[in-house]
């Protein structure tokens, strides 16, 4: 498929950005000339001048859209409604603060061109303080590839170019846009590439992540990884955890026995490891019924396989 | 679905539930009909009522056979305000829809101010008491459960519990209504997105007496607002909130097993020790709550996937109107 001629749509977020906003339109105007392209500017419930800002670069050039978010509903909720209302063939996703640059755009697009399904970029002398972004950074990046299975160097550069038909089979809800890979790869068994791309350091405006960031993508990542392999049958999943708590039950309650009869009766033995074990054993059944529930919620959402038309013997 | 009636022509629908301590209705429809009137806007009435105040509304019925726009609905009992809201809502013709408890808490000429408000732009205008002339214990209850609720949801509204707001009917299709939640209405629409402004309202005569209610309600009105907390927080992430819950329970647990352990190895017995439960329990109970919050994220999953998650106030083309519930498939 050429990739020359094809529309290309940029979706930027912005919360908070109306410093950025100008240099950016003109930035991606610069890099992007040459191509048919359109560039989604997603206001995410900004408070500050940023829809005025975009506002008058929609006015400036027809290729700018504006997207208002009704409020402020976080970075993947609005990557999301870019995709959405994307109309080019290939997409390419990118943050608001200029710490991408839009230069390295064409080198995703001819990556992309090369037939592959989604081309992540990963940010070479990264320009960000060490302990609060550099280091956990490096930690989840090394978690999601652990859990994941998908090796990307760096989840959390959100310069990425896809393929549409990709978009549409990947779903983003909470702040899950840092997996789009490891989705995309779980879900719809996509081909993924990645190039070094350019970092900046932030000229404007103020950052948004803090270091809470660091449980919700513990969070997210259990997520992702329990329901890519527990989606068709939840119940396993449940039956694991409650396997190993009944196995530990068992250890508990022979150990009780084997005091009782070993030793005097009359110790407080009689008490501890019994009661233990009963917890476990509690456990166990609490999670094989909530195994069930589960298995009750994917029944509900499932929908009937769709059959070809039946064509009789012929006569 | 009686919903997407076009409108009659009216401007505004009154809506009123009538399930409990109301005032005369007849004072409380003359009063508020007169005010509205006056200001130009073409106005309906609908009382939402429960079995047993079905007498007090014979004086209205006057009213409706003289052909005045008011609608007498009865419903039947035990649904409370927030039910019997949610059915007449079907039968409200109006543009804007003025909802208010069957007791007075603003002065009647207040009111024009809201419908004002909804109409120069805000998707909804909250009936703020103030100033207040009822008594301190009155306010303080206020007070508190605003300190709550501004924690909690971080939203800025000083008087929820007014419950006299005009909304525009886009904010009730699209705001879900169930359970106790039609006074927490104007928090869910803030966290929809939605304008809400708050108008100041000098208060009713009727609402100066000191209230304190039993237990009972106090109790209820903090199962709501801890519901509210839930819905306008974690409805797409529950694994946050009961993953949050859950480790720190289970590392409390483990903290204690690797201790008892330490000291097992270190000679002392360990099947006697009580303290052996207290870490098993903690364990327990922490792989519970994750479990839990799995369950969240697998429903959550499930339904993301058909359902709404934003809603947009401009789509970006010069042909989009405001945009609904949005979405892709």
């Amino acid at each position: 498929m050429s990739m020359e001629s094809s529309l290309v749509s940029i979706v930027v977020p912005l919360f908070n950005e109306e410093a950025n906003v100008r240099p950016l339109v003109s930035a991606v105007r610069f890099a992007l000339e040459d191509r048919s392209w359109e560039l989604l500017l997603i206001d995410d419930g900004s408070r500050d001048g940023t829809i005025t800002a975009a506002e008058a670069e929609v006015v400036r050039d027809n290729r700018v859209r504006l997207l208002r978010l009704a409020r402020n509903y976080g970075q993947t909720t609005a990557m999301q409604a870019g995709f959405d209302h994307a109309g080019g063939e290939v997409v390419v996703s990118m943050d608001g603060d200029l710490q991408n640059d839009p230069r390295d755009i064409p080198r995703l697009l001819e990556k992309l061109g090369e037939g592959y399904d989604l081309v992540a970029g990963y940010r070479m002398r990264r320009r960000d303080p060490l302990i609060t972004r550099k280091v956990p950074s490096w930690i989840a990046n090394r978690l999601i590839r652990l859990i994941t299975g998908v090796a990307i160097r760096d989840n959390g550069c959100s310069l990425k170019a896809y393929r549409r038909e990709l978009l549409q089979k990947v779903e983003l809800y909470s702040d899950q846009h840092r997996f789009i890979p490891a989705v995309a790869v779980g879900v719809a068994g996509a081909r993924i590439a990645e190039i070094p791309v350019h970092h900046h350091p932030r000229r404007a405006g103020a950052s948004k992540y803090g270091l809470s960031r660091v449980f919700k993508v513990l969070a997210d990542l259990v997520t992702i990884t329990m329901i890519r392999w527990f989606r068709e049958s939840p119940l396993r999943m449940f039956a694991i955890g409650a396997a190993a708590s009944t196995l530990l039950g068992i250890l508990a309650m022979a150990a009780a026995i084997v005091s009782l009869v070993a030793f005097s009766p009359a110790k407080a033995d009689a008490l501890v490891l019994p009661g233990a074990a009963l917890l476990l054993f509690g456990l166990a059944i609490y999670l094989i019924m909530l195994g069930l529930i589960a298995e009750v919620a994917v029944n509900r959402y499932a929908t009937p396989v769709k059959i070809g038309p039946s064509r009789g013997p012929a006569e | 679905m009686n919903r997407n009636v076009e409108t009659n022509g009216f401007d505004v629908s009154v809506l009123i539930p009538v399930s409990e301590r109301p005032i005369d209705l007849e004072t409380l429809y003359r009063e508020t009909s007169q005010v509205l009137r006056e200001t130009g806007y073409s106005c309906e009435f609908v009382f939402a009522l429960e079995p047993w105040a079905e007498s007090m509304s014979e004086s209205l019925a006057r009213y409706e056979e003289k052909g005045e726009p008011i609608s007498l609905l009865r419903f039947e009992g035990g649904k409370g305000t927030t039910g019997l809201a949610k059915q007449a809502l079907r039968h409200c013709e109006g543009r804007i829809v003025l909802v208010m408890p069957a007791y007075g808490r603003v002065k009647p000429s207040a009111l024009p101010a809201l419908i004002d408000a909804v109409t120069a732009g805000a998707d909804l205008a909250l009936a703020r008491r103030w100033p207040r002339r009822d008594p301190r214990i009155n306010r303080v209850q206020t007070r508190v459960l605003h300190a709550l609720l501004a924690r909690a949801t971080s939203t800025r509204l000083h008087d929820v519990g007014s419950g006299v707001w005009a909304g525009r009917r886009e904010v009730l299709e699209q705001v879900p209504l169930y359970g106790d939640f039609l006074r927490f209405l104007p928090v869910l629409a803030v966290h929809e997105g939605f304008r809400v402004e708050e108008v100041e309202c000098p208060q009713h005569q009727s609402d100066l007496k000191a209230r304190v209610y039993g237990p009972s309600v106090y109790l209820r009105r903090l199962l709501d607002l801890f519901a509210l907390v839930f819905l306008t927080r974690f409805t797409h992430k529950p694994l946050r909130f009961f993953g949050l819950v859950g480790s720190v329970s289970a590392i409390a647990g483990t903290l204690v097993l690797v201790v008892v352990a330490v000291q097992r190895l270190a000679g002392q017995p360990l099947a006697n020790r009580p303290v052996l439960l207290l870490g098993v329990l903690l364990v327990t109970l922490g792989v519970q709550a994750v479990a839990l919050g799995l369950i969240g994220e697998i429903i959550v999953h499930l339904h993301e996937s058909t359902g709404r998650r934003y809603r947009l106030r401009s789509k970006g083309e010069a042909r989009g109107p405001e945009d609904g519930a949005a979405g892709s498939n």
